[in-house]
């Protein structure tokens, strides 16, 4: 399977990698995005294939398109429908977590995490999808 | 003691309580508060500003060997200080440790928000007993690290 992981720092990207990648998925490729902007375009496949992405993990706080955005984008052009996306962010209040479910959002992780919450989590979720 | 130090000391109780979980879960070290006497020089530092229910900055100030160590920790392998990872890390520890503050606060100001982080050089030296909001240090392994949080 692939995923799709949006965050604006790198270093972040790849400690969710590796955490995915703890979690026993079988990921085959890992696609990245480092605001909700550039990952509308490879879910619109204007950058890149988005066939068989079968989990976006996303935070929230980015520069130009953030992660709420991103979710609300995606619902309304009807992109990777199906697929689950976690929101993994800094963002732990009421009013953000209640705005991100609301714009289809199906997990929530708050940073700091550890890669047992990602498995928790994130692996229920990819087995229903 | 003033409504102010009385909050003051709660919400420094709160930053050491989310500066010691960040390092904990995320790079797997034990990290405490240090009682430094002398000023340290601090060569890079991350900015995050609060806004909505509570206006204010949390900066965390670092050598560049903590720079290093961090972004080390976070991804499991080696790094240098020229390395983009190592300023990258340091924005993403300030990123973390401003957000489990500001989890932790009652919930009427957990509902302000944080800005993406912001990295810079920085050249000033940072004296403890410089009077700011207030300026906490911490140390872990052999290294020593700022965080100052102006409201």
């Amino acid at each position: 399977m692939r995923a799709l992981i949006i965050d604006d720092s790198a270093v972040m990207r790849k400690v969710i990698e590796r955490a995915l990648r703890q979690s026993g998925l079988d990921l085959t490729e890992v696609l990245q995005a480092s605001n909700g902007e550039e990952a509308l375009e490879i879910l619109r496949g204007d950058v890149a294939n988005p066939a068989k992405i079968r989990l976006i993990m996303s935070d929230i706080n980015m520069p130009v398109m953030d992660g709420l955005q991103f979710l609300e984008a995606r619902r309304d052009q009807q992109l990777a429908v199906g697929v689950p996306v976690v929101m993994i962010t800094t963002e732990g209040s009421e009013p953000f977590v209640l705005r991100a479910i609301a714009a289809g959002a199906q997990g929530y992780i708050c940073k700091p995490f550890t890669a047992e919450q990602v498995k928790a989590r994130v692996v229920p979720l990819v087995e229903a999808a | 003691m003033t409504a102010w130090q009385t909050r003051q000391h709660d919400w420094i109780g709160r930053l050491d309580s989310a500066v010691s979980e960040v390092f904990e879960m995320m790079l797997e070290r034990n990290c405490s508060p240090a009682e430094i006497a002398e000023a340290i020089a601090p060569s890079i530092s991350a900015r995050i500003l609060f806004s909505g229910a509570i206006h204010g900055e949390c900066v965390l100030l670092a050598s560049s060997a903590v720079a290093q160590v961090t972004a080390e920790a976070l991804l499991g392998t080696p790094s240098d200080p020229d390395d983009p990872a190592s300023a990258d890390a340091i924005g993403e520890l300030c990123n973390m440790i401003a957000g489990g503050w500001k989890s932790k606060l009652g919930s009427e100001e957990a509902r302000c928000t944080i800005s993406p982080p912001t990295v810079s050089a920085h050249s000033e030296g940072l004296d403890p007993k410089t009077e700011v909001g207030f300026l906490r240090f911490y140390r872990f392994e052999d290294h020593v690290f700022g965080v100052q949080m102006n409201f």
